[in-house]
């Protein structure tokens, strides 16, 4: 994957995604434009799917520039939430090297 | 973590029956006696969801939900009404202000927290 | 608590509710138009009906539900509250109220008129107005109305077929034993998210129906920078495998129906395996993280804490790392609020709770408190008097506590008094019901206007007070209001008009019953007196006089017994539980404009301030409500009258003299009036009686023991108290005494009268 050698900044997510945060959310990603995002979503205990829409809006567009774009860090329920509404985040996992 | 339910009612009945089976179905319960006293407590209460009454004095469930929906904190929490027949006229109004769903009474507990957890994660 | 808690409360709640739809109906009546009239009313009824499902109390149910469908129209003004429509409201309250009472107790309604009136209400809401008839006092034509109401009125509206119950769900379920696929498409609209909803809950939901394959269409997202972060964008295909039905899939949908599109097919066949064009992603069955139960999550949660304060540590002994620093501080605070928010919780209830500012405390409680504060009364007292005799001085620091003491006492006593304190407003609420019950019977029109409801008074007081108020209100329409015609006649209007008015006075609570009726036929009740011997035929009696020969027993001014006030129960009834509640009742008239009755009772049963006096060694107290003046007579001013009696003068009056020792046997000679002292006292009728006693020891609060209770009536003694020495003393009861005096008849008094 071509990916600009940029510094990566790290976004955590809230423990909680709901309606309210979609827009928080959203408005932090805005504000990453042009960087390599890593998302640290280890504390996630609640994604509704308004949020995994923002998420994915952002993961494409990295891809479209470029940019790297990864699931540093995933709780459970992040994992589970996201399989059960049939969002396939593996490709955006980081991988160990 | 104990769900937290916030309950907005104005029998003293009723109340008491939504007390018994949700501390019994092991949530945090919270009640308020009208709409006004449902909206001055939902910051203390801070409930991951909302039970409601329509028929109220001082503000109806219409209103009270039309309040939470308004709130920036706590818009986003799901909204139960309890109506007391299936009256599609008032779930629609209630639908329109903003109601998650509802619970058609007879009250009956089974129903209750089927509903809770339909609308809560 | 347990259901039947809940259903007592529920009962208790009904006649509050009856009470604020019945003063709710009378305020329309009286022609307040304010919405929120209407809408207490409406949902006085409608909560009834809410409780009474909950515990399948369908009689009630039902007839709720016609009451609230025509309360209804007037709410949304489809129909005009006129007096007509308020009658049938008013008596649709009334059976509402008994059926409430079957309900709990078991006794049976009057089910033709429940069954008259349902139709009364319906024909209202259906637009048609009451029939004339209706007006007038027809009670007997009410009842043959045997035809059954052809169709049960609660299924013809409101009530629509249900698309899905959990019953019929739960039953279905063992049937439907194949597995059957399904192909869904699911496209929430932004209006889903909006109201608290999310998909993930729906699809979560469905995923539980059987085995789920899902794919995610996200081909409507936008670009980051050109997307609603609220709106929805994202729709879902979705092969299901089921054995629970399409109903069971709809169900899932049931709170969303209206904010997505929903396409349920079935599938030819199951797509969970296969891998068809659209690369479908199978969800697993364990989603356990997601439908964490509420209960057993306690440990989760500290598990949760305790990894938050293990990285809080780790973070502040690794300081090189920032970032992580800078995380972890950002956490701690959470973790603070969280802690503080579980601490609040109990404090939120209790807030959440304080805006009812009162609590309901079991009688039996309160009673239990009221006893144990009167023996602490008679407790300090005792402590006092002992430290009295055996101080000398009596300017010790002992003393001084002792005052401070007896202060807190005595504000402990009021405090607890207060909280039996009631208002009057039920027992005023009732007599509606009986004015408009007697007004129907007796085709008279008659408006209750009621004053001071909010008046306290000791619960026992409010209790016993019903049964001589209904009564007395039975009388004045009965007796008291003219026939709507008379009135006209008399330049009055047809309504007649009955005031019930309670206000505080002086300790006491006074309550008053006026009517503008005719007032009290003198001359009738004179002759009927006369012929029932109950006076001499050419006694003398001053109007007053008159007025409370009705108070007589047997007495009865109705020329034939009428089964409404009648009942063999006379005023005297009515005079007598007044004066067992420690009150007095007196009547003043004025022919043509109506009569007043006046009652005075006491605030509370339990104390009372008494004289304390001595007669034949003995210590006796005297309710001070009933002591006019002290006199100490001189020989100058006893006259004696007849065989026994005596009379004493006061102030160019004479007033006969009642030995209390004599009266009572504590001796068996008459005392000398001058040794003693003369107590005034107003009896029953306004006439005064000079009492006799020994001496007077001092003026004090005593609790009131009964009697009764405790050992057993006795003639001329209301009941005991326990003094500050711990001796027992007897109340006395004045007008007992009174009438001993006077032989209990009449004939003696009014020849006395006349002699004065």
């Amino acid at each position: 994957m071509a990916s600009k050698k940029t510094a990566q900044k790290t976004l955590r997510l809230a423990p909680v995604l709901d309606l309210n945060e979609a827009t928080a959310l959203h408005e932090k990603l805005l504000a990453l434009k042009g960087s390599a995002v890593a998302i640290d979503a280890s504390a996630v205990e609640r994604i509704g799917a308004l949020c995994v829409q923002v998420l994915i809006a952002g993961a494409k567009n990295s891809e479209e520039q470029q940019l790297s774009f990864t699931f540093a860090k995933v709780s459970d329920a992040f994992v589970k939430t996201t399989q059960l509404i049939g969002v396939d985040i593996d490709p955006l996992m980081a991988k160990e090297i | 973590m104990k769900k937290r339910v916030l309950t907005v009612d104005d029998s003293r009945t009723i109340r008491n029956m939504l007390l018994v089976t949700l501390n019994n179905a092991g949530f945090e319960t919270i009640q308020a006696e009208d709409g006004v006293e449902g909206l001055e407590v939902l910051e203390e209460a801070n409930p991951d969801v909302i039970v409601t009454d329509i028929n109220m004095p001082r503000l109806d469930g219409f209103g009270f939900i039309e309040g939470v929906r308004k709130n920036e904190r706590y818009r986003a929490v799901p909204i139960l009404v309890l109506t007391t027949e299936s009256d599609a006229e008032k779930k629609n109004r209630a639908r329109q202000a903003g109601a998650t769903g509802w619970i058609v009474k007879p009250f009956d507990p089974t129903k209750l927290i089927d509903a809770i957890e339909r609308v809560t994660a | 608590m347990d259901m039947n808690e809940i259903k007592e409360i529920f009962f208790q709640e009904c006649e509050e509710q009856l009470a604020e739809l019945e003063s709710g109906l009378l305020k329309l009546n009286d022609g307040d138009r304010d919405p929120e009239t209407v809408n207490a009313v409406f949902r006085a009824v409608h909560s009834i009906k809410g409780g009474a499902g909950a515990f399948g109390l369908d009689d009630l149910v039902s007839f709720a539900h016609v009451f609230e469908t025509t309360l209804d129209c007037v709410r949304s003004n489809r129909l005009e509250p006129n007096q007509d429509v308020l009658k049938v409201m008013l008596k649709s309250a009334d059976v509402l109220a008994d059926l409430t009472n079957a309900a709990r107790d078991g006794g049976s309604v009057d089910e033709a008129r429940s069954r008259q009136l349902i139709k009364e209400l319906e024909a209202l809401a259906n637009g048609e107005l009451p029939p004339a008839s209706a007006a007038e006092p027809a009670p007997k034509a009410v009842a043959p109305a045997p035809e059954p109401v052809a169709a049960p009125p609660v299924n013809e509206e409101g009530f629509q077929p249900v698309a899905f119950s959990f019953e019929d769900f739960e039953a279905n379920e063992p049937a439907l034993i194949e597995a059957t696929c399904y192909e869904i498409v699911f496209r929430p609209k932004s209006e889903l998210y909006a109201k608290g909803n999310d998909a993930t809950l729906l699809l979560r939901d469905l995923s539980r129906l059987g085995e789920m394959s899902i794919h995610c269409d996200m081909d409507g997202l936008p670009p980051l920078d050109r997307m609603n972060p609220e709106a929805a964008y994202f729709s879902w295909k979705i092969s299901l495998k089921t054995d629970k039905g399409e109903d069971a899939i709809r169900s899932v949908f049931e709170f969303a129906e209206w904010d997505c599109d929903l396409d349920i097919a079935l599938a030819d066949g199951c797509a969970v395996d296969a891998s068809e064009e659209l690369p479908m992603q199978p969800v697993p069955f364990d989603l356990s993280m997601l439908d964490e139960a509420p209960v057993g999550s306690v440990e989760e949660e500290e598990q949760i804490a305790t990894r938050d304060r293990d990285a809080a540590v780790s973070a502040a002994e690794t300081a090189s790392n920032v970032l992580q620093m800078a995380q972890s501080s950002t956490r701690a605070p959470a973790e603070a609020q969280k802690n503080a928010t579980a601490a609040a919780s109990a404090a939120a209830q209790q807030a959440a709770s304080a805006a009812t500012p009162t609590i309901r405390v079991d009688l039996d409680r309160v009673d239990r408190l009221i006893n144990l504060v009167g023996e602490l009364v008679i407790n300090q007292a005792m402590l006092s008097q002992s430290v009295i005799e055996n101080d000398t001085n009596g300017t010790s620091s002992i003393n001084m506590g002792l005052e401070e003491l007896q202060q807190l006492t005595r504000e402990i006593q009021d405090s607890v008094m207060a909280i039996r304190a009631q208002p009057v407003k039920p027992v005023f609420q009732r007599m509606s019901r009986i004015v408009r019950e007697i007004a129907d019977m007796t085709g008279k029109s008659v408006r209750l206007v009621t004053e001071g409801e909010n008046t306290e008074v000791d619960k026992t007081v409010i209790d016993k007070l019903a049964e001589p108020l209904t009564h007395m209100i039975r009388n004045a329409v009965d007796h008291g209001l003219e026939t709507p015609e008379k009135r006209l006649a008399a330049g009055k209007s047809a309504e007649g008009t009955v005031r019930l008015t309670a206000k505080h006075r002086s300790g006491r609570i006074v309550i008053e019953l006026a009517d503008d009726g005719a007032g009290i036929n003198r001359e009738k009740v004179r002759q009927k007196a006369i012929d029932n011997d109950l006076i001499a035929a050419d006694a003398n009696l001053s109007d007053e006089e008159i007025d409370n020969l009705i108070f007589h027993a047997g007495f009865s001014t109705a020329d034939k017994i009428s089964d409404i006030s009648g009942r063999g129960v006379g005023m005297d009834v009515v005079k007598r539980s007044i004066q067992a509640l420690g009150g007095r009742i007196n009547i003043s008239s004025k022919p043509g404009q109506g009569s007043v009755f006046t009652m005075s009772l006491p605030l509370t049963l339990a104390v009372l301030d008494g004289m304390v006096v001595t007669v034949a060694n003995q210590t006796l107290v005297v309710p001070l409500t009933a002591i006019v003046e002290t006199l100490q007579p001189e020989a100058s001013a006893i006259h004696s009258f007849g065989a026994t009696q005596r009379l004493i003068s006061i102030r160019n009056s004479f007033c006969p003299l009642v030995d209390v020792g004599r009266i009572l046997n504590f001796r068996a000679t008459q005392a000398n009036p001058v040794e003693g002292v003369a107590l005034l006292v107003e009896s029953e009728g306004g006439g005064q009686r000079a009492l006799m006693v020994d001496a007077i020891q001092g003026q004090r609060q005593v609790v009131i023991k009964s009697l009764e209770a405790n050992y057993t009536h006795v003639p001329g003694i209301a009941a005991a108290t326990i003094l500050g020495d711990g001796r027992v003393a007897l109340i006395l009861d004045v007008d007992a005494i009174v009438a001993a005096s006077r032989g209990q008849t009449l004939k003696p008094e009014m020849s006395l009268a006349a002699a004065g």
